[in-house]
């Protein structure tokens, strides 16, 4: 009895170990390619397939919103193999055969996209990948929403990574850089290209606007970096607890100037932004900044930033120039916190000082943490898991809020850093054929 | 490895036996709730919860909504929009193409109801909010409605009735600057205080911000000025603090509120400092007649305390869409079509008899209809007296 038992148990391990060694086999071009394929095979029959087994739509997030449903299990309980048998044979079959066909020609293909410039090789991978996330989302605006949020969420917390977890300091501020850049990119569109309440008449012909909205959300970035000036000064002086509370008085105090300014609308907020903020945009600017910020902590100013949190006086001795690195490191990461707060505002459509309170600062270092200090993977998974949990533990009602900070405690227990901490981000290790 | 196979294999299997065969369809009446369950102010989600609740019990008790002669069972889908705008946006953007609802109630708070509202009105989904008094939520959104009288017409209905009441001159406002109802309230009862009295005649134009507990500087400088009231249009919590503190600071005169006021716990905050006062509202819980008595009488025995105006603006909102539903005559199964046939029934609606009042809508999407003035009797209860009408 309890040999066939430790068989079986012997025969599981060496199943899934053998799936492990399949997996380690296959590059990530062949993983890319077998996501684009579940999107496809989703776009061609998913909505036949789910009504084949009696679904009423395609099961939106991963069919969470189904099977957490109460009202599901009780009145409809045959829906829940269903939406099971449809996320497995659409998303993991599909992505498992292809990705384990594939291996073979996409490890020589990536063979081939290694001799080119890297660039080139990463643009091909961002291309077939952006593209199944087009044609996932276009399968219901609820998914092209979420997806938006959630690329903003990645900016905003990688941004903040560069200070809680590169630079070692507590920042509270970025609720306040966000707002910033929300209110000068939406400036910028208002005044220029819409007829709107607060600033009149459109200056410009709207049909230049979105050539001009990355000028936008780049003011908005450099005005967040200006406001960054009023936490990094200080923070030549002070370290730990004290800068922390200097950063969370910057957030209230940009939350109560504009509350005050009735030019941008005070507490009503500032609405009808123009549309421009559309999935490519997002992807592109959260792209743009995944690679800045994941150079900018490579380079030599990046590991001044460790330095300076492990020992400033040392790094000093070193001829690290530390006042130099806190005030890049502040104004670098307010910038994209403000391009973020910049396509926020024009995803939303609508900005309120109420929204960058410390309801946003709770989520956004939440998500550091859980993903992982110091690493940009652990900023995306961080981001991408909580938003996603966010949003499909949703039947759930209350109970997601028990849920998901009991799910930070643990992390918090069992890996204290986070989930993925103190790893970097090679691209070139990350596509080379296996 | 074969067993691990077998396993999947079994599992698939499995499933696929218990997927039953492809059921019809029927034409199911969906509402969409996007209220704020979570958040910074759940209880007014739950008012909104209850109020749906009951209305669906009603339905369901009918045997259905009959549209046409046809009866359809309805279903009502509530979605939490945790008070914040970009949940708001994705709860409404979840019932529009998930759950493919035909109309949406809510959301209550403008902060939320703005950015929702162009949602809807872009996927030409009709949407009532109950509360949201900002009239940038339903301006230049055909689709976009609500069941509540705006700031504009809540300040000049206060404005006119104290000096009617007690033929005053100089007025003083404290409000919270940094919350956007208060602020809107407080500048249009300025606006039309000084329209009748002329300017100047608002001698004190105070302001703190939120979540403040001391107005006793403020308050000081109130009574300095030689204002005789004031006007606070506050929520629950605050009105309590002002006015104690205004008492103990010996002011004497009255002081006059706004339908934030409306709230169960005003009182219980408050005492006997709040007894003989005066705020504009939706409807009065005592001393109420016919619908409305039988709509608290019911919430009250059901959930156990008077419903605020939050549940009974739902209790009308929905009123309002099954009426609106009715009147389109006919469901197609169509959700477009049936979309727009109950946004053009919305629009004609004319003097639809809800709980808070008689209610006309236009083609902007905002009801014309009468506040109430309450007063806060000698037990505690708000009661109706008076109703001033555009």
């Amino acid at each position: 009895m309890d040999t066939t038992k430790g068989d079986a148990l012997e025969n599981n391990v060496g199943f899934w170990k053998r799936i492990g060694r399949r997996i380690t086999g296959i590059p990530l071009l062949a993983w890319i390619l077998g996501i684009l394929a579940a999107a496809l095979v989703e776009q061609w029959v998913g909505y036949e397939f789910a009504e084949l087994i009696g679904l009423p739509k395609i099961p939106v997030l991963f069919g969470a919103l189904i099977v957490l449903k109460k009202k599901v299990w009780m009145q409809s309980p045959m829906m829940i193999p269903s939406t099971m048998l449809y996320v497995f044979s659409v998303y993991i079959l599909v992505i498992g055969v292809v990705a384990r066909v594939l291996a073979a020609p996409a490890n020589r293909a990536a063979g081939g996209l290694m001799k080119m410039p890297l660039w080139i090789s990463v643009l091909i991978h961002l291309g077939i990948f952006y593209t199944a996330l087009h044609i996932w989302s276009d399968i219901s605006a609820y998914r092209v929403i979420t997806l938006k949020l959630t690329l903003i969420a990645i900016m905003v917390t990688l941004s903040l990574n560069v200070i809680n977890g590169y630079m070692g300091e507590f920042s509270c501020s970025h609720p306040g850089f966000m707002a910033l850049g929300a209110y000068a990119a939406s400036a910028v569109t208002l005044i220029f290209f819409t007829n709107d309440r607060l600033f009149g008449a459109a200056v410009l012909p709207a049909s230049l606007g979105p050539f001009v909205f990355p000028l936008a959300l780049i003011i908005g970035g450099l005005v967040a970096a200006i406001g960054a000036l009023v936490v990094a000064i200080p923070s030549f002086r002070t370290r730990g607890d004290y800068l922390a509370i200097i950063s969370l008085a910057f957030m209230f105090i940009v939350k109560s100037v504009i509350e005050n300014l009735e030019v941008v609308g005070g507490p009503r907020g500032m609405g009808s932004q123009p549309n421009y903020a559309d999935l490519p945009t997002v992807f592109v600017w959260t792209v743009l900044c995944i690679w800045v910020i994941n150079n900018f902590v490579r380079s030599i100013l990046g590991k001044a930033l460790n330095a300076v949190r492990d020992d400033e006086m040392a790094a000093e001795a070193m001829t690290v120039n530390t006042r130099k690195t806190k005030m890049v490191a502040f104004m670098f990461s307010a910038f994209w916190a403000g391009v973020a707060g910049g396509l926020f505002a024009h995803v939303i459509r609508f900005v309120n000082p109420g929204t960058f309170g410390i309801q946003k600062l709770a989520e956004v270092l939440a998500m550091v943490y859980f993903g992982g200090l110091n690493s940009v993977y652990g900023s995306i998974l961080g981001a991408v898991s909580l938003n996603l949990l966010g949003e499909m533990l949703r039947p759930l009602e209350i109970f997601k809020w028990i849920i998901i900070p009991v799910m930070l405690i643990l992390v918090m227990i069992y890996r204290p850093t986070g989930l993925i901490a103190f790893k970097d981000l090679d691209v070139k290790k990350l596509i080379r054929p296996r | 490895m074969k067993k691990g196979l077998l396993f999947v294999v079994s599992l698939l299997v499995l499933c696929m036996a218990l997927v039953p065969m492809a059921s019809a369809k029927k034409v199911v009446i969906k509402v969409g709730i996007d209220a704020p369950m979570t958040g910074d102010i759940p209880k007014v989600g739950e008012g909104t919860k209850y109020a749906a609740e009951m209305w669906l019990e009603d339905i369901k008790k009918a045997g259905g909504l009959e549209v046409g002669g046809k009866k359809y069972p309805v279903e009502v889908i509530i979605e939490d929009n945790e008070s914040k705008a970009e949940s708001a946006v994705k709860a409404i953007t979840k019932l529009i193409t998930e759950d493919e609802v035909l109309i949406v109630v809510g959301p209550q708070a403008s902060s939320q109801a703005i950015p929702a509202g162009d949602v809807a009105n872009n996927w030409k989904t009709p949407m009532i909010s109950p509360w949201s008094t900002n009239p940038n939520t339903t301006k230049d959104r055909p689709y976009v409605f609500r069941a509540c009288f705006l700031d504009p017409f809540q300040g000049k209905v206060m404005a006119n009735f104290v000096k009617n009441e007690f033929g005053f001159t100089k007025a003083a406002v404290l409000y919270d600057v940094a919350s956007d109802y208060p602020k809107g309230l407080a500048e249009e009862f300025k606006k039309n205080w000084e329209k009748i009295n002329g300017p100047g005649s608002v001698v004190a134009f105070e302001s703190f911000t939120t979540k403040d507990t001391d107005f006793s500087s403020q308050l000081t400088k109130i009574k300095k000025s030689g204002a005789q009231f004031i006007f606070v249009p506050q929520y629950y919590n605050e009105v309590a603090l002002i006015v104690q503190q205004a008492h103990d600071l010996g002011f004497k005169g009255p002081i006059v509120g706004s339908d934030s006021w409306g709230s169960a716990e005003t009182v219980k905050l408050c005492g006997k400092d709040c007894y003989g006062l005066f705020f504009s509202t939706h409807y009065a819980a005592a001393g109420a007649k016919g619908a409305t008595k039988a709509f608290i009488d019911r919430y009250k025995k059901k959930y156990g305390y008077v419903p605020d105006d939050v549940a009974a603006l739902t209790w009308d909102a929905l009123g309002i869409v099954k009426k609106a539903i009715q009147d389109c005559g006919k469901l197609t199964g169509n959700i477009e079509k049936d979309r727009q046939c109950v946004r053009d029934a919305l629009a004609k609606i004319k003097n639809f008899e809800g709980i808070t009042g008689k209610m006309s809508f236009t083609e902007d999407g905002d009801p014309i209809k009468c506040a109430v003035i309450v007063k806060i009797n000698d037990k505690g209860e708000f009661e109706f007296y008076k109703s001033v009408c555009p």
